[in-house]
């Protein structure tokens, strides 16, 4: 009996050494950032670093001699601010119509294809985005453009508006739903049309969330990378116009990395911190925005729930309905636009040679290696990750008491590892994990880079399909003297795999559809076949990035993109088959295995009879 | 059962509860929502241990085992088996669910279980209905056969008191009749305690019965004496529908 409660013990201790682990990479990170950067800011002093407009590097600075660059990165500052302003103003718009189209306007049947749409379009790997934006966007705005490129503030607008449009959708549409019915009824009831009680009842309901659901857009423009640099032209300018090339700050980070000098490196962590700080002060907001939207709900709830009915600024309900229409329309010819060049550019191109031939450096070009390596990762990674992740969950949700000390600090761990720009671990892992591991880039460097950065996404999952596994279970297994590990390992986490399961998928889809994270912890040249973890290499989506970005390769970029998608398209079925599939055999139905769903009901009722 | 008081937080649930179950017959608990029969219940295999902020003071004897001393609870559990409200069978097979005692007591051999598992299906008295669904998965039963089922599983561990908390309030007449005869005949082999909400069910198959009303014991006795010639105001009130 002693030695059952040291097994009970011992494995509480597990779970929460894991979720030690969670915080200490929190701390890492975070000790990292400030260690690195302080020397940069002492030596180019704090202001002049912020609000300097030069950014003239020059690689042999060291802190112990004369600076003779300059560095500041005003000039960035502002770009993010307005490229991220420009992709709310273009994403956050069209996001917000498709939304209420989806919610209010859209007849039924349709309803599940614009839902699978929107799905897919957030599966969509940023490279792609870029990509596209490279190849189609450009030339079409380069028409139009006094520089020729195209590149400029209107075209990463259009490419990050198009990337958090996911985003905005699925959550505004999400918080339009949970307006109460009644609310609805009440307006129609006084007489209003349908698209008034839409645009003057429902959507005002929901407006914290909808905020809500813009300001998380917001994170995610000024986070994001590659798909920046692919159309921004990356020149340090103010982005005076909208064909004006200009860089933003998680730009600044990736094009300078691989050469960086000591102080240089210095003031580009420094640039990840800035970095960190927006993404902060945007994550304070978005705080203050759900707090105060549950506030007004009560308010509203006493005072009849119509009072927020004529704040809304849209003068004329009929407008609204045609933005709906208009916008979902543009949002699905978006998704389908970007597919299509794909896979119209992108299967012409496929060969043997390029998917299982040999490659040879400075010859023929195969991306098996890439396709080699990018699989190692995500085993290296899921084997750190799915572990680690799901045995915090565990930790948090049977293991604690709902609202203790050491739940927020681990919940608020995870939260910030969630809103770190993914350039951030990169330069982190690139710091810690590539001199760990001998000093140069290697898949395992990689692997744990972007292990971190799934720990969130798992922890998370894993925690609510924990949470919708019922108490009366629990009950039940201890009551019949089950101990605490074995109700958790045979009744617990059985009925909680279908979540466990599709966070394992998500996070091969993030490993495949990442790229900043890997090009300087696991390497950006394209390398033959990896030998080992330790071996450099690229994953498919770096590789699609250097194809695209040399000018030389472009037919194997379209034939890698092709590939690209397929997987991510591939993996996002598997996660939505797995999950039906392991949901219908929880719920018991496997006589439905058999026989059609309607014999199964007719046999159901004859037992009832039969029990009669 | 000696002095027991039970607290949830600040909330005195439990007061001074003294009483003593005999062996091998049915007891019933009585009385209205809230008044902490099922909370008393609870205390026998200290699934209230799982509650937060609650405090058990007084002493529970299992024999002249204390239960709350240095028992090992899982051990306790395994004597005193329970039956909830709701059916609550785990999403796995017939079989499994009814080994998943035995096994976590250490029974791996098949035949043993498989003997178990008969044994315990017959007690139940389902054995004839699920024989040839034992390998089907257990949340494809009927409402009635899953709280049948669940008895069947606690049975399995060869308990001496089975607990009941309000078995049959989420299922329909006839199964709960199946229910009642099931406990009529288990009594010869396992002591049984039941909560029910229910005054008939109390009459028709419990040997005594306690009446509970704010956290204190009114009244416990014969349930035949009780019913018929309540000793104390509060018990003839509420079993003649004054109150609950």
């Amino acid at each position: 009996m002693k030695h059952s409660k040291a097994k009970e013990n011992a494995v509480k201790c597990v779970f929460a050494a894991t979720a030690i682990i969670c915080i200490i990479a929190v701390v890492a990170i975070f000790i990292f950032l400030i260690t690195e950067s302080i020397p940069a800011f002492r030596k180019i002093g704090f202001f002049k670093f912020l609000f300097g407009d030069t950014w003239n590097p020059i690689a042999s600075d060291k802190y112990d001699a004369p600076l003779s660059g300059t560095y500041g990165v005003f000039k960035m500052i502002v770009g993010t601010l307005a490229a991220t302003c420009g992709s709310v103003v273009f994403g956050g718009t069209l996001g917000f119509f498709t939304a209420i189209f989806i919610a209010k306007f859209c007849p039924v049947k349709i309803k599940r294809l614009f839902t699978a749409v929107i799905h897919l379009l957030a599966g969509i790997p940023s490279v792609i985005f870029g990509f596209f934006g490279m190849k189609v966007l450009l030339p079409i705005l380069g028409v139009f453009s006094s520089n020729g490129s195209g590149s400029g503030l209107l075209a990463v607008s259009l490419v990050l508006g198009t990337m958090i449009l996911p985003t905005v959708v699925s959550l505004s549409k999400t918080s339009i739903d949970a307006v109460p019915e009644s609310y609805y009824e009440g307006a129609r009831a006084l007489g209003a049309t349908h698209e008034q009680a839409v645009f003057k009842t429902v959507v005002p309901a929901a407006k914290s969330g909808i905020v809500a659901s813009i300001i998380l857009g917001i994170g995610r423009s000024v986070g994001e990378t590659m798909a920046v640099i692919m159309v921004a032209g990356n020149k340090v300018n103010y982005p005076g116009g909208f064909f004006q090339s200009f860089r933003v700050l998680t730009a600044n980070i990736v094009m300078e990395m691989g050469y960086a000098g000591e102080v240089q490196l210095g003031a580009l962590i420094a640039t990840g911190v800035v970095l960190l700080i927006f993404i902060l002060i945007v994550n304070v907001l978005l705080g203050l925005v759900t707090s105060r939207g549950k506030k007004e709900k009560s308010v509203k709830k006493r005072s009849g729930g119509f009072m927020g009915a004529f704040m809304y600024k849209i003068k004329s309900d009929r407008i609204g309905k045609a933005a709906s229409y208009v916008c979902a329309f543009v949002t699905v010819v978006a998704l389908f636009s970007i597919i299509a060049f794909v896979v119209v550019s992108g299967v012409p191109h496929l060969s043997f040679q390029l998917l299982f031939g040999e490659y040879v450096i400075a010859g023929a070009i195969s991306i098996l290696p890439s396709i080699a390596a990018t699989f190692m990762t995500i085993a290296v990674s899921l084997l750190l990750a799915i572990p680690i992740g799901v045995a915090t969950a565990v930790y948090l949700n049977e293991y604690t008491k709902k609202g203790s000390r050491a739940v927020k600090i681990i919940r608020g761990a995870i939260d910030i590892l969630s809103g770190i720009p993914s350039i951030v671990y990169a330069l982190f892992g690139m710091v810690t994990f590539v001199v760990w591991f001998g000093g140069r880039m290697s898949v395992l460097a990689g692997s744990f880079t972007i292990a971190i950065m799934l720990l969130p996404t798992v922890v998370r999952s894993t925690e609510e399909s924990l949470k919708s596994v019922p108490d009366s279970l629990r009950e039940g297994s201890l009551a019949l003297g089950a101990g605490k590990v074995r109700t958790l390992f045979k009744v617990v986490l059985p009925s909680a795999l279908p979540g466990i399961m599709s966070a394992i998928i998500l996070s091969m889809g993030r490993v495949v559809s990442e790229s900043a994270p890997f090009m300087y912890t696991m390497g950006s040249t394209i390398m033959p076949m990896p030998e080992s973890f330790l071996s450099s290499g690229t994953t498919l989506a770096v590789a699609l990035y250097k194809l695209a970005g040399e000018g030389r390769h472009t037919d194997e970029a379209y034939a890698t993109a092709f590939v690209l998608l397929v997987i991510v398209l591939a993996l996002n079925l598997l996660a939505s088959f797995i999950e039906k599939k392991l949901n219908k055999k929880l719920q018991g139905d496997k006589n439905a295995v058999h026989s059609s769903k309607r014999k199964s009901f007719g046999r159901k009722k004859r037992e009832g009879q039969r029990e009669n | 059962m000696e002095k027991a008081n039970l607290w949830y937080g600040d909330f005195h649930a439990l007061k001074n509860i003294d009483m003593e179950i005999p062996e091998n017959k049915i007891t019933a608990f009585i009385g209205p929502s809230g008044c902490g029969k099922s909370t008393f219940l609870k205390c026998f295999n200290r699934m209230n241990d799982l509650v937060e902020g609650c405090r058990i003071e007084g002493r529970f004897y299992l024999g002249d085992v204390d239960i709350y001393g240095k028992t090992d609870v899982n051990e306790l559990r395994r004597n005193v088996g329970m039956v909830f409200q709701k059916p609550n069978p785990f999403p796995m097979s017939v079989y499994d669910n009814i080994a998943y005692g035995p096994r976590t007591f250490g029974v791996h051999k098949r035949a043993l279980l498989d003997e178990i598992v008969e044994r315990s299906l017959r007690q139940a008295a389902m054995w004839d209905e699920l024989k040839d669904r034992l390998t089907k998965s257990a949340l494809g039963l009927s409402g009635g056969q899953q709280q049948r089922l669940c008895i069947a599983r606690a049975l399995a561990a060869q308990p001496k008191i089975l607990l009941m908390d309000e078995p049959t309030s989420a299922l329909d007449p006839i199964s709960t009749g199946k229910i009642e005869d099931l406990c009529y005949e288990l009594k010869n082999e396992v002591t049984i305690v039941i909560v029910t909400h229910n005054m008939q069910q109390a009459t028709r198959i419990s040997d005594k019965t306690g009446f509970f009303l704010l956290g204190e014991l009114v009244e416990y006795g014969d349930t035949v004496e009780m019913f018929s010639d309540p000793k104390k105001e509060k018990t003839k009130n509420y079993i003649t529908g004054r109150f609950g």
